[in-house]
């Protein structure tokens, strides 16, 4: 399977943009153009993988959303994208009943129901406009593909399957039965457009199985009902001929608790954790911090930036993973190349200023234009890079920023040494206490993560002595009782997760300071080297767990047994967490994949959060 | 991977018919569609489409007798698919004055666009279709000014071949000499002509970037104008206001003068 998920997911929505026909390569054909209507999950599909530019280029003239206010354009064709929710079917039924475009393809983003679309049928037929309705077709697209090999489950409505929903003590039966159908439903559609059928293993006893069970089942009826199984056809070929099927691990969230706490040093994961990162985009403020404005002037307006950091920007996909101060060179070192880049173009302005002075020297003259020809074409390129670079600067300040406020690298070094359970040079007390280190939510991160990993419980008066200290610094201990709970719950279920040999090696350096005229000034910060941490799903991925459970749809009898039937190592594995996940858990899978050779990981989880959204939900789940 | 269910979408239809004859609601379908048919069809569609249609009829044209024109007429092919000069020099003015048209037609159809439009949305949707057919243009534009380059270079490497032809009629010795010396002329005389056509292309391409910067200046200047008049009459309003300051103090002073004179009037004429 060469092509990742990301690019089968852009092949099928550059498909259904082209009305469902596959697109032609011809540069110049002629230009038809068309309107896009989404809903909100459309939107989130969309977004990550297909720029507005590109959307333009397809055509595309007007991209709209289907609850707003459209006006009609009546001789243009439309192409919906739209889940199959009441509320959508109700307002196309509108929309055809108002006549508002020309020609109607609809694309629903998960199957949808028999009755419903009788429900458009009989609006198409009231509003004569079933000559209108072109095209209806399922399009099993409900996942969002963040990177070649990191997908989540949805953006809009996450709470309905988030960690919070799922492990809620007043949770109903009929309750969970929907959140594992959404799910159930979302990682059908990504197997549909991954065109294989996965060999699923889960550990027993909590979601993940119940995930596992029901998602077996599908795939299951799927393949019985041989006319109209998803599975087979023109585009399965390649996969019909390989005999390797991907494994598809599912995790529950409560195996690792620690992790979507711990604080973090890579470029990508601290974005997530430090400022606002959706989908691939970033949110900033611009503007500098408190200037004491002249009086009687209006306060200077802070603008928001958005950014987009996608597969083209070279830049983000090389250090996307790297750890910061090492971003921090790289952006510097690709600055010099853009100046020394910058300047040989200014330089040939010079050498064109001599020339009209020197005659008969017509053999400089064709190495000149040469060269003009070549930096001429060169700059967009400069440009672009130039756009790169400030974006990556900006957003590399403001992250800058945030570490030195709240000191996160102190947090992270202390972090590492507890889960690595190696010695602490400072006591806890110590850090929780300090008022300058890190905000009150920092703060109860780091006494979470001591609790989750030590191995003997604290004593009561030590607990008391750090609550006092946690309330002073002015945290909410609510989600302290929650983890109490949890731990409780898994010493009687199972050994606790084990972190794995990472270990923190200070550099030695205390102050780092850059080269002068650079923006990062890192003094006071320890440059810290990250060493792998292996998680506890790489030992699954090289099938070393036997205690979890195997299901395998193709199979003709349902597979009580949990003997693993097929014994060939794993080619390409899938592995998904159940509760919600986050950059760190993808970044170590990144890592542990690039020193497997020939394998391929790729994440996937139900909803992706960072640490202070996390914290949220286990003090909602704290004060129940 | 997508399912195509416009199959069950249509018999869902049917059972909606024959459900809805059951229970007795009708719809006068086939009337209701031959009215739909007339409806009126707003102008700009058709237009653009049209459009579109003159310049697949050039693109069609310029690869129908692209072969031909860029042939460099060997002695083996046939008289009837060579091309002389002339025509191609008409093919050359047909393809540029059918591209200024489309770039007039353009033009218009976005000045009438502006002006009719009501809604934002439909404003928007016509741009991009304007945008979507200039690129379609600039495409087949790009066709032609390709074939055209190499007609130019294979016109300018043919005249580098017949100067030696002709001379090899004379004398051998001083002629060497001649043709060698001719030769190193037209050498530099190719380069240039190389450089320059480089050189148009490169002027072509600072030509449309300056274009694109026309439309933001004049933008600026709109601004800076403005910017300008808002700063005097920011100037005025602060001249007025000091005024009526200095108006106001005037009063207050006098107000003062006056209570204190009648103060002292009453005083004296109490005492």
């Amino acid at each position: 399977m060469a092509a990742s998920v990301r690019e089968k997911q852009t092949v099928a929505l550059k498909r259904m943009l082209n009305f469902n026909a596959p697109p032609l390569k011809n540069t110049a054909a002629e230009p038809v153009w068309k309107v896009l209507i989404y809903d909100r999950f459309g939107q989130d599909i969309i977004s990550p993988l297909l720029s507005v530019k590109e959307l333009r280029d397809m055509g595309i003239t007007l991209h709209l959303l289907l609850h707003s206010d459209r006006d009609p354009i009546p001789d243009v064709p439309a192409i919906y994208f739209v889940m199959p929710t009441e509320e959508n079917i109700d307002r196309i039924c509108q929309d055809l009943r108002n006549q508002l475009y020309e020609s109607y393809y609809l694309n629903f983003i998960s199957a949808i129901s028999r009755s419903k679309l009788e429900d458009i049928a009989s609006a198409a037929l009231a509003a004569n406009a079933v000559s209108q309705v072109t095209k209806v077709f399922d399009q099993y697209l409900n996942f969002i593909t963040l990177e070649d090999d990191m997908f989540i489950l949805c953006h809009q409505n996450k709470e309905l399957i988030s960690y919070h929903a799922i492990n809620r003590p007043d949770i109903q039966d009929t309750d969970m039965d929907a959140i594992m159908d959404t799910i159930v439903d979302s990682l059908f559609c990504f197997f549909v457009t991954l065109g294989a059928v996965p060999i699923i293993r889960c550990p027993r006893g909590n979601a993940a199985e119940m995930v596992a069970v029901k998602l077996d089942k599908k795939l299951r009826e799927n393949l019985r009902d041989a006319r109209n199984s998803l599975f087979t056809g023109d585009s399965m070929a390649a996969g019909q001929f390989s005999f390797q099927r991907p494994l598809f691990v599912l995790a529950d969230r409560n195996v690792d608790m620690a992790t979507p706490l711990h604080h973090t040093w890579t470029y990508q994961a601290l974005i997530h954790d430090v400022l606002d990162f959706h989908l691939n985009r970033v949110m900033m403020e611009e503007g500098a911090g408190a200037e004491p404005s002249p009086a009687g002037a209006r306060p200077k307006k802070k603008s928001r930036k958005t950014y987009d950091l996608t597969a083209a920007d070279k830049f983000w996909q090389k250090h996307k993973g790297s750890p910061f101060p090492e971003v921090a060179e790289s952006v510097q070192e690709e600055l010099d190349t853009y100046r020394a880049q910058e300047d040989e173009v200014k330089r040939l302005k010079s050498i064109m200023g001599l020339e009209g002075e020197d005659e008969g020297a017509i053999s400089m003259l064709s190495d000149n234009t040469a060269k003009l020809t070549s930096a001429v074409s060169s700059l967009p390129e400069l440009l672009e890079k130039k756009r790169l670079i400030d974006l990556h600067t900006n957003v590399a300040t403001a992250v800058l920023d945030h570490i030195k406020s709240r000191k996160l690298d102190v947090y992270f070094e202390y972090e590492e040494k507890l889960m690595s359970k190696s010695t602490l040079d400072k006591s806890l007390l110590d850090i929780i206490s300090d008022p300058d280190a890190g905000t009150p939510e920092d703060k109860m991160r780091l006494f979470l993560i001591y609790y989750i990993t030590t191995q003997q419980a604290p004593t009561e008066s030590d607990l008391e002595q750090y609550k006092k200290a946690l309330l002073d610094a002015g945290c909410d201990l609510s989600p302290l009782t929650y983890i109490k709970q949890w731990k409780a719950f898994t010493k009687m279920a199972s050994t606790p997760a084990n972190y794995g040999n990472s270990g923190v090696k200070p550099m030695g350096l205390f102050s780092r300071v850059m080269n002068t005229g650079s923006q990062f000034v890192m003094e006071g910060v320890k440059n810290l080297v990250l060493k792998q941490h292996v998680t506890d799903w790489s030992s699954v991925t090289s099938q070393e767990t036997d205690d979890y459970r195997y299901f395998d749809p193709k199979m003709l009898r349902g597979s009580e047994s949990s003997i693993p039937r097929n014994k060939n190592p794993f080619q390409e594995a899938i592995v998904f967490v159940v509760g919600g996940g986050n950059y760190i858990e993808y970044q170590n899978l990144v890592d542990y994949t690039k020193s497997k050779q020939g394998k391929k990981v790729v994440y996937g989880c139900s909803e992706l959060f960072n640490s202070a959204q996390f914290i949220k939900q286990l003090s909602q789940l704290g004060q129940k | 991977m997508a399912v195509d269910r416009t199959l069950l979408f249509k018999a869902s239809v049917k059972t909606v018919k024959t459900r809805n004859k059951a229970i007795g609601i009708g719809f006068d379908s086939t009337k209701d569609e031959i009215f739909k048919r007339t409806r009126p069809k707003s102008g700009f569609s058709p237009k653009a489409k049209e459009v579109i249609t003159n310049i697949t009829k050039l693109k069609d044209f310029l690869l129908q007798h692209r072969k031909d024109y860029v042939s460099a007429g060997s002695l083996i092919s046939s008289d009837l698919t060579r091309m002389t000069d002339s025509e191609r020099d008409q093919i050359d003015q047909d393809a540029q004055i059918f591209m200024r048209t489309c770039s007039e037609a353009i033009k218009q159809l976005r000045n009438e666009a502006e002006k009719k439009v009501t809604s934002s949305q439909i404003k928007e949707h016509r741009g991009a279709v304007l945008d979507l057919i200039e690129m379609y243009l600039k495409g087949v534009c790009k066709l032609y000014s390709e074939q055209r380059a190499i007609r130019v270079k294979r016109m300018v490497d043919k005249k580098r071949l017949y100067v030696p032809v002709k001379i090899t009629f004379y004398f051998e010795q001083e002629n060497q000499r001649l043709v060698s010396e001719m030769n190193s002329l037209v050498d530099e005389v190719r380069q240039i002509e190389g450089k320059v056509v480089e050189i148009s292309r490169l002027q072509e391409i600072f030509a449309e970037k300056v274009l694109q910067q026309e439309t933001e200046i004049d933008s600026i200047h709109q601004l800076v104008v403005g910017a300008t008049e808002n700063v005097k009459e920011g100037n005025e309003d602060i001249r007025e206001a000091i005024k009526n300051n200095a108006g106001f103090r005037v009063w207050i002073l006098f107000f003062l003068v006056m209570c204190s004179f009648s103060l002292l009037f009453l005083d004296w004429y109490d005492s």
